[in-house]
């Protein structure tokens, strides 16, 4: 029943709300008209405004990464150039500031703005500056100066500084009076924090009226190892080095990756990622081909969380996971334990009559082994049999995607949505993947679709699957930990979800043995680890190598691990074009398991070329 | 069947003070849309000419509604409140974009179903009332998208659909006393479970931070209203400048519609709605139907809960929530289903031989 009473009573209230709304409007457009309109005045005629220092960058260490001071700087006042004076201030500023282009010099009065900097003028003497403030239109005023301290070292982390573009000025609309903004790093995700509010200089006519001071930036207190991050750099490049020595290659081996997890937290101690850049040569503003040198070489991608490669053999993991969860072994097999004769290659018929052989990087074939041994020494027939039970038992099923279903829930394909701009996220590929891409990139797939040849290839990490190096770091961190979660680099971290795995204690000790058994003895990655001794039997990873279309060389990679008997890093190493795993990114790894350990770290040596 | 005086416009009959108020509610909408343009051109990324495409859709299903009888909207009303809920639940099958599951992907646009369920919403409230159906249980399937919504996430539509049911029960012969029992009872077991963890904190997450600092966009549009003045900057030959306001063509319109036309253009875009709510309520007191007593009321209703929430998120009241201005912000869907509604209540005028 319709209650008319209640209905007059509602649009009553209703009517004395929307009169409040009027009186609202009212008291904006009529009443505090002319407040209004003198801050639009400021805001978009006569205010210049001077950036704020920057929020300062720390490592976990407390020391400093990126640190804002601020400077003396001489300005023009624009307002105050007329065509009389133009000429005079113009042979000034060439007489006094002789490394000034002639060019640069008559930009700055064509300027729309109604100041200009001029030049850093910590150098003059107080007399000299005394000369410069008594012409009329110069003006001294602090400006901060960023410095990055340790130069190219963690240059992809912190990122760099330049001018808003149109599409910053959208992202952060206040960018776009202090005419800086993080272009990358963490200087761009944190671009809000860090930047503070400008200072104001307010303008009647040419005059200065008023200086409003604006706040500096937050801080950020990061989670990375600085020390660490210098040792990892330097191991990264010196893998390179032996590869470019050992390998002949069309192309110069300079890219590659590392990243360095807590497993406790999911704190990112370091993440190298070369060819890297010196973000001071930013400040200033950087010429035209100085960038686009760095941009031709890669420099400003950020491999470890950009960089897509195929995982190779480290994605085993992703089945050795699943064989222990789903009880699936290869056919006739029922436990960890049993064993396959591997004979080197693996040879099954189609419906058709035809066969397909599949070989092992290891010609003569592995023998007899297991689910560790073939962990140990990358057996990738056993994984192959692995597959080829998963495609028997379910192809068609709703099942048949369970190993992308495995991979996902360590976090492959997605992001890993650290707090760095530009992430990217890889391809776990299948069926559904492959229709779409057989409408939206045909070239890319075959006309059959979806095949089981297509399932070993990713069983072993080949085929159309792509990975970034964090987020290869990540899985290992969430199998070994049992959580998943974002890895973070600002330790200023609200809302920091966890989900539960489901791995027991029993799955992660026999996980640990068997990453063990690849750096001891027999393993595919002991050449490159023997140096550590006994200690040798406190360590672990593995190695992978994946293969490349066309003429590239393989790609190397490397999953370490710090410690079995505690394990609180992983270490994720990839060189692109850098051949085999255990013999390039293995030693690397090391190397970086060596400061870790707090052992003093010896020279990246050439490993065993395995896989 | 009732014998209709005069047919103006199509077999069925259109009244002409809604058809017209229709019209210059879309024209002011283009024309504050055009200020905003780098002028028109003819293409679907102009959002002037964009605009005024879904005007032209909007008003051809404007009069195609009218061809459907209150009876058979009444018939059809449960299958068209069960469709949209089903929609609701798939949507939970599709992939998140940027975090949220609100629309269908159907590549050249994207379908929105809870544009639809608020007025579905609406139809089955009206439809369970007129028919005396046991109020706890109607209250109780209403819930259901309403949590659906709530869970995309998208707090705006959960807040009105909440309002639109709150209005609607305030109107039937339920006691005041109980309705508000329930809403408080409601709102503080909400609390309690936000504070036990088990709603995610992060979609109120605008709410409290609103409180810590004004939002930019808001206090620009301030600042642009109060740059209206009295008669507006349209006509003006010296303007003062505009100032640049985040997404001021969808949810921040009404800063531009107040800029260029001043507090005479306020008062007559109020005046405008007012007495489109005026002619609706002459009806909701004079006919005899529950349904369509119920129907009218719920639809206003929801119209004057965006226009109230709108209005106060530009200047600055309350949090942005991203509630668009009906017939005023550039938005297809939102036209589109504000066409329904406006065909669906002209269907209801002339039913009661309301022509003029």
């Amino acid at each position: 029943m319709f209650f008319q009473q209640k209905f007059r009573l509602l649009s009553f209230l209703i009517s004395v709300i929307f009169l409040g709304l009027i009186f609202n409007i009212y008291n904006l457009q009529i009443i505090n008209r002319e407040d209004a309109i003198e801050s639009v005045n400021i805001q978009t005629l006569d205010t210049f405004y001077i950036a704020s220092p920057r929020g300062e960058i720390y490592d976990t260490n407390n020391n400093k990464l990126a640190s804002s001071s601020l400077e003396p700087h001489l300005f023009i006042n624009l307002r105050k150039i007329n065509d009389k004076n133009i000429s005079k201030y113009e042979q000034y500023i060439k007489y006094n500031f002789t490394d000034l282009e002639d060019i640069f010099i008559s930009d700055l009065f064509e300027s729309k703005n109604l100041m200009v900097k001029v030049a850093n003028i910590t150098e003059l003497s107080f007399d000299e500056r005394q000369s410069l403030s008594s012409l009329d239109a110069f003006e001294i005023f602090d400006f901060p100066v960023r410095k990055y301290e340790y130069d190219n070292i963690a240059s992809h982390i912190i990122g760099y500084l330049g001018e808003p573009s149109l599409e910053d000025i959208k992202s952060f609309p206040l960018a776009a009076y202090s005419n800086i903004v993080g272009k990358n790093g963490l200087e761009r995700y944190y671009q809000k924090e860090l930047a503070g509010n400008p200072t104001q200089i307010i303008f009647q006519g040419s005059e200065i009226k008023e200086i409003v001071n604006g706040s500096p930036g937050k801080d950020i207190i990061s989670s990375l190892d600085i020390d660490l991050q210098i040792v990892a750099t330097e191991s990264l490049l010196q893998g390179m080095q032996l590869a470019n020595e050992r390998f002949e290659s069309s192309n110069k081996i300079q890219k590659g990756a590392v990243v360095v997890l807590d497993i406790r937290t999911n704190e990112v101690l370091s993440l190298v990622s070369l060819p890297d850049y010196n973000p001071n040569n930013f400040v200033d503003g950087i010429s035209n081909r100085e960038f686009n040198e760095l941009n031709i070489t890669g420099a400003f991608n950020n491999y470890p969380i950009q960089g897509q490669y195929p995982p190779g053999s480290v994605f085993k993991v992703v089945a050795y996971w699943l064989a222990e969860q789903e009880n699936l072994y290869p056919e006739g097999l029922s436990s960890r334990n049993g064993k396959i004769d591997c004979e080197g290659s693996l040879v099954f018929g189609f419906n058709d009559g035809s066969q397909q052989v599949y070989n092992d990087w290891k010609e003569e074939g592995h023998g007899r082994v297991n689910l560790s041994s073939s962990i140990k020494e990358s057996c990738n027939v056993y994984f192959w049999d692995i597959a080829l039970k998963i495609w028997r038992d379910y192809e068609g099923t709703t099942s048949e995607s369970i190993l992308q279903e495995y991979a996902k829930s360590l976090g492959f394909g997605e992001l890993t949505n650290i707090d760095l701009p530009y992430e990217t996220s890889g391809v776990v590929p299948d069926r559904n993947l492959f229709e779409d891409w057989a409408v939206s990139q045909p070239e890319r797939v075959r006309a059959e679709g979806w095949l089981g040849g297509d399932l070993m290839n990713l069983i072993i990490g080949q085929g159309a699957i792509t990975t970034t190096p964090i987020q290869v770091a990540n899985a290992y961190r969430t199998l070994i930990s049992g959580k998943l979660s974002k890895p973070y680099i600002n330790l200023d971290q609200q809302d920091n979800k966890e989900l539960l795995l489901e791995v027991n204690e029993t799955f992660i000790n026999f996980l640990l043995q068997d990453l063990n058994s690849v750096t001891n003895e027999g393993g595919t990655a002991h050449a490159s680890f023997s140096i550590l001794g006994n200690n040798v039997k406190d360590v672990g990873g593995k190695t992978g190598t994946a293969q490349n279309s066309g003429d590239k060389n393989n790609t190397s990679w490397f999953v370490g691990i710090d410690s079995i008997s505690n394990p609180r890093y992983v270490i994720a190493t990839v060189v692109e074009e850098g051949g085999s795993g255990s013999a390039i990114a293995a030693p690397v790894t090391r190397r970086i398991i060596q400061s870790l350990r707090g052992v003093n770290p010896t020279p990246v040596k050439f490993g065993e070329i395995t896989e | 069947m009732i014998n209709r005086k005069i047919t103006i416009l199509g077999p069925e009959g259109t009244n002409l003070t809604l058809l017209i108020l229709f019209l210059f509610l879309n024209f002011i909408s283009w024309l504050t849309l055009f200020t905003l343009s780098d002028g028109l051109t003819f293409d679907l990324q102009n959002s002037v000419f964009r605009q005024m495409t879904f005007s032209i859709l909007a008003i051809i299903l404007f009069f195609a509604i009218t061809y459907i009888s209150l009876d058979q909207i009444n018939n059809y009303t449960y299958l068209f409140f069960g469709l949209v809920s089903l929609l609701l639940v798939l949507l939970f099958t599709t992939d998140p974009k940027e975090g949220v599951r609100r629309w269908f992907d159907l590549g050249l646009i994207d379908f929105q179903p809870s544009e639809y369920i608020k007025i579905a919403l609406v139809l089955f409230i009206s439809k369970s009332f007129s028919e005396n159906f046991n109020k706890v249980y109607i209250g109780l399937i209403s819930f259901i998208p309403i949590a659906l919504v709530f869970f995309q996430p998208d707090l705006g539509t959960t807040t009105l659909l909440l309002a639109i049911t709150l209005s609607m029960f305030l109107v039937s012969d339920i006691k005041t006393r109980t309705i508000f029992s329930i809403v408080l009872l409601g709102g503080v077991s909400f609390f309690g479970l936000l504070e036990l963890g088990f709603i995610n904190s992060y979609q109120l997450n605008r709410i409290t931070s609103f409180f810590d600092s004004v939002d930019f966009a808001q206090s620009q549009s301030r600042l642009a209203i109060s740059s209206g003045g009295f008669s507006g900057q349209f006509f003006e030959v010296e303007k003062i400048n505009q100032i640049f306001i985040p997404v001021q063509s969808t949810d921040f319109i009404f800063s531009a519609y107040a800029y260029q036309f001043g507090f005479i253009g306020v008062i007559i875009l109020f005046g405008l709605w007012a007495f489109f709510f005026y002619r609706v309520a002459k009806i909701i007191v004079s006919t005899q139907s529950d349904f369509e007593k119920f129907v009218l009321a719920g639809f206003s209703g929801s119209l004057i809960f965006q226009i109230f929430i709108n209005i106060s998120t530009v200047i600055g009241i309350i949090p942005v929530t991203g509630m668009p201005f009906p017939l005023l912000s550039l938005g297809g869907s939102s036209i589109v289903a504000t066409a329904v509604i406006f065909g669906i209540i002209n269907r209801i005028f002339i039913e009661n031989n309301v022509v003029i």
